[in-house]
């Protein structure tokens, strides 16, 4: 199958209907857990989801997305770091594609991968923009390895590497358990169901 | 709780009136220039002569100053917190309590970081408070945007609303069993679980019949789509367009190269 | 000439050893009202899907035998195609609602602009269909804003908008409450007088008994009865499949038995007939 014609695939009706829907999930998830003030984000479960039934690239739009309409109208400071978005619905879909969203402990792998690339990305746009210290809690782990001397790519690194983990592999499970909990009929209505 | 999540504000101005592509490019013009531009007083500049202006004429003036004030206000009082005392390159030192310094350099990045984010809102504020999601996605897929994009993109604003009035309608009903909100982080877990898990599957298994929907309404007719609005254009916004994209492009040239 | 012509049809969906229609062979004439009646799980919904080719296009699974409807053979026709001459509504009136729009104007347009019709076009056929089911008061409310009911018109306008040939309904009612059932039921009889050849699966037998020209009784995906609704809801058929019956027989059944009911006459399904029945027992 051509790219484009996979491409195509990928993005079937049902796919059109489960993005919005995907993106809502995100949103809503990600402000209950917010607001029960809970020591995670899991404002990419839709993303992963997404990658997982209907591929990378329909994961990765669903990230940009949530996390656009997320910076719009909740917190602009989300706007930055879209790309992280997008890394993940990616390296969900392409995970999925490997085979690693199957049994539990594969998944727990996809999130790990998952985690790596987000930090990686949310790092370098960390630097870029910010110099090291962002406007979120975690920069305080990161100022204090700053100050106990190591450098700031280094640092922000660091600090990545020890949030990132924790967040992704919760959120790839909890896509599992919510793909789990759908029935196989529904599942296979998605262009990419044999990855479920 | 609205009906969909369009910031839009209905007013006769002709910045209302502008083809949404022009304001689109005003916006992401903006934004690149304050990012990417020379000068330390450029975002500052851009928010105070351009962005303010732009919003009387649009007489959306108060709404869009307090919306980005609420937006950015939290955001930048941190970003001022965390960077004055924390930022790596910080020599100077302003003053002095307990173990913590607040550095000049450290302010100076704060709120340079600051000005750019508030520029960056400021402009997507600008766009959005005074175009029509359907206005803006009518004419992008009239200009080759595919349908399928400008589909996601309406519906999302659309159903956000509709799952954040379930969640809520949940949550009450959830709190009304006794289950509570508050408690410790296990408790609070144990009370995530119930509350989340219908809203999440009611909502996906709802996609199936919602695609048949779609497809009976011949959403995908090989059929070149027609729009019921009709959204002008003129040759001079046409040119203003071009003309931004060329400022741009001038901008980011002065400060990678400057003279 | 028929517009509906079944043959043989026999479609299984994908993994399932049980065929959820099996071997059905009917025919509707251009204009007529036929009614779908079934127990849970007989196969109403399905049939509908087959009749504007969401199973097999849609569902995939195993078909065989015929379908034609206006013509086309729907196996061998796109479901885009398919959407031209039959219009599908069913029972979830917030399902219905596309989401692409933020009004009940545009959200009706919306079938139009996916067919390319010319927007100077639109405008008149919006109107039209808006007056005839009633919905020319919400245009510029947003479509979720609505009652079930008229979320439901709004469904129903939105297929009509496009001039299908044949209008399928699969139990449109069934999640409304008694006014905004009253409502739809009214707004499709309109479009029946108005010589719409309509296809309706439905549970409430006393509407089937009153609107119907002709009643398919469904069991196990295989059709028990085909004929009109007097004859087929008076069935002893119908109690033994699980499918009930009207109130009015259920009443006239219980005076038979009683010898409250002339012995000779036919058991009513609409009040007229029974009120008929019980004034000649009295004479
Ligand atoms: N997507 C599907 N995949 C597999 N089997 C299905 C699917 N949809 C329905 N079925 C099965 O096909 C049979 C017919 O179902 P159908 O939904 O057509 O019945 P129905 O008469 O509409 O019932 P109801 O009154 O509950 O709406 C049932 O046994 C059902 O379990
Ligand atoms: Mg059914």
């Amino acid at each position: 199958m051509s790219f484009s014609e996979r491409l195509k695939a990928d993005f079937s009706t049902m796919t059109l209907v489960l993005i919005p829907v995907a993106i809502a999930i995100n949103i809503v998830i990600g402000q209950i857990v917010s607001l029960l003030k809970l020591p995670v984000y899991l404002d990419s479960i839709g993303t992963v989801l997404v990658g997982v039934l209907a591929g990378p690239w329909a994961g990765a739009l669903t990230g940009v997305l949530s996390n656009t309409i997320w910076g719009l109208t909740i917190d602009p400071n989300a706007l930055p770091w879209f790309p992280v978005a997008l890394f993940i619905g990616l390296v969900a879909g392409l995970c999925a594609n490997a085979g690693l969203f199957k049994t539990w402990w594969k998944v727990v792998i996809s999130g790990l991968l998952i985690a790596i690339v987000a930090a990686i990305v949310s790092s370098f746009i960390n630097v870029a923009l910010y110099g090291g210290i962002t406007a979120s809690g975690s920069s305080f782990l990161t100022a204090y390895l700053m100050a106990s001397g190591r450098g700031v790519i280094e640092s922000v690194l660091a600090t990545s590497f020890i949030f990132e983990p924790i967040d992704k592999v919760a959120t790839a499970l909890l896509a599992w358990f919510i793909i789990k909990g759908l029935s196989k009929r529904y599942v296979s209505r998605f262009p990419r169901a044999e990855n479920a | 709780m609205p009906d969909n999540l369009s910031l839009y504000i209905e007013r006769d101005s002709p910045l209302q009136r502008l083809n949404p592509l022009t304001k689109l490019a005003i916006s992401f013009s903006l934004i690149l220039i304050g990012f990417l531009g020379p000068g330390y007083w450029l975002a500052t500049l851009l928010f105070i002569c351009v962005l303010v202006p732009l919003s009387i004429w649009g007489k959306i003036g108060p709404e869009f100053l307090q919306r980005t004030v609420r937006l950015i206000l939290p955001l930048a009082l941190f970003l001022f917190v965390m960077q004055s005392l924390f930022y790596p390159g910080g020599r100077t030192v302003l003053w002095r309590f307990w173990i913590f310094s607040v550095k000049l350099e450290g302010v100076q990045f704060a709120y340079l970081t600051a000005t750019r984010l508030m520029n960056m809102v400021g402009a997507f504020l600008l766009l959005l408070l005074s175009t029509h999601p359907s206005t803006l996605m009518t004419d992008l897929t009239r200009r080759g945007v595919s349908p399928s994009l400008t589909y996601i993109l309406v519906s999302t604003l659309q159903i956000i609303p509709q799952m954040r009035n379930k969640a809520n309608t949940i949550i009450d009903a959830q709190r009304s069993r006794g289950l509570e909100t508050q408690g410790s982080v296990r408790a609070r877990i144990g009370a995530l679980l119930p509350l989340v898990g219908p809203l999440v599957f009611g909502s996906l298994v709802d996609v199936e019949e919602r695609a048949i929907a779609l497809e009976a309404r011949a959403f995908k007719a090989k059929r070149v789509k027609t729009s019921l609005i009709h959204v002008p254009d003129s040759v001079r916004q046409r040119q203003v367009r071009i003309g931004l994209v060329v400022l741009t492009l001038v901008m980011i040239g002065i400060r990678l190269w400057p003279l | 000439m028929a517009i509906i012509a079944i043959q043989n049809l026999t479609y299984h969906y994908p993994q399932t050893t049980q065929p959820a229609l099996q071997d059905l062979s009917f025919q509707v004439e251009e204009g007529e009202f036929v009614a779908v009646i079934g127990a849970n799980g007989a196969g109403k919904s399905t049939l509908c899907y087959a009749l504007t080719g969401f199973a097999p296009h849609f569902f995939r699974g195993e078909m065989s035998g015929q379908v034609l409807v206006a013509g086309l053979d729907t196996r061998h026709t796109p479901l885009e195609e398919l959407m031209l001459v039959a219009g599908l509504v069913f029972q979830n009136p917030g399902n219905q609602i596309s989401g692409a729009k933020f009004t009940v104007y545009e959200e009706i347009a919306f079938g139009l602009e996916n067919l390319g019709v010319p927007p100077a076009e639109m405008r008149p056929r919006i109107d039209r269909i808006m007056a005839l089911t009633g919905i020319t008061d919400f245009a510029n409310r947003s479509p979720y804003a609505l009652s079930g009911g008229q979320q439901q018109r709004v469904a129903l306008a939105s297929i009509l908008v496009m001039e299908p040939k044949l209008l399928v309904l699969d139990e449109p009612t069934s999640q409304l409450d008694p006014i905004g059932s009253r409502e739809v039921f009214e707004t499709i009889r309109a479009m029946s007088k108005q010589g719409m050849t309509v296809i309706m699966a439905e549970h409430k037998l006393e509407w089937v008994a009153t609107f119907a020209d002709r009643v398919i009784a469904l069991a196990n995906g295989e059709i028990i009865l085909n004929g009109p609704p007097a004859e087929v809801l008076t069935s002893p058929l119908l109690i033994e499949h699980h499918i009930g019956q009207t109130r009015y027989t259920t009443v006239a059944k219980q005076a038979q038995a009683e010898q409250l009911w002339p012995p000779e006459r036919a058991l009513p399904v609409v009040i007229d007939e029974a009120e008929a029945g019980f004034r000649a027992y009295k004479k």
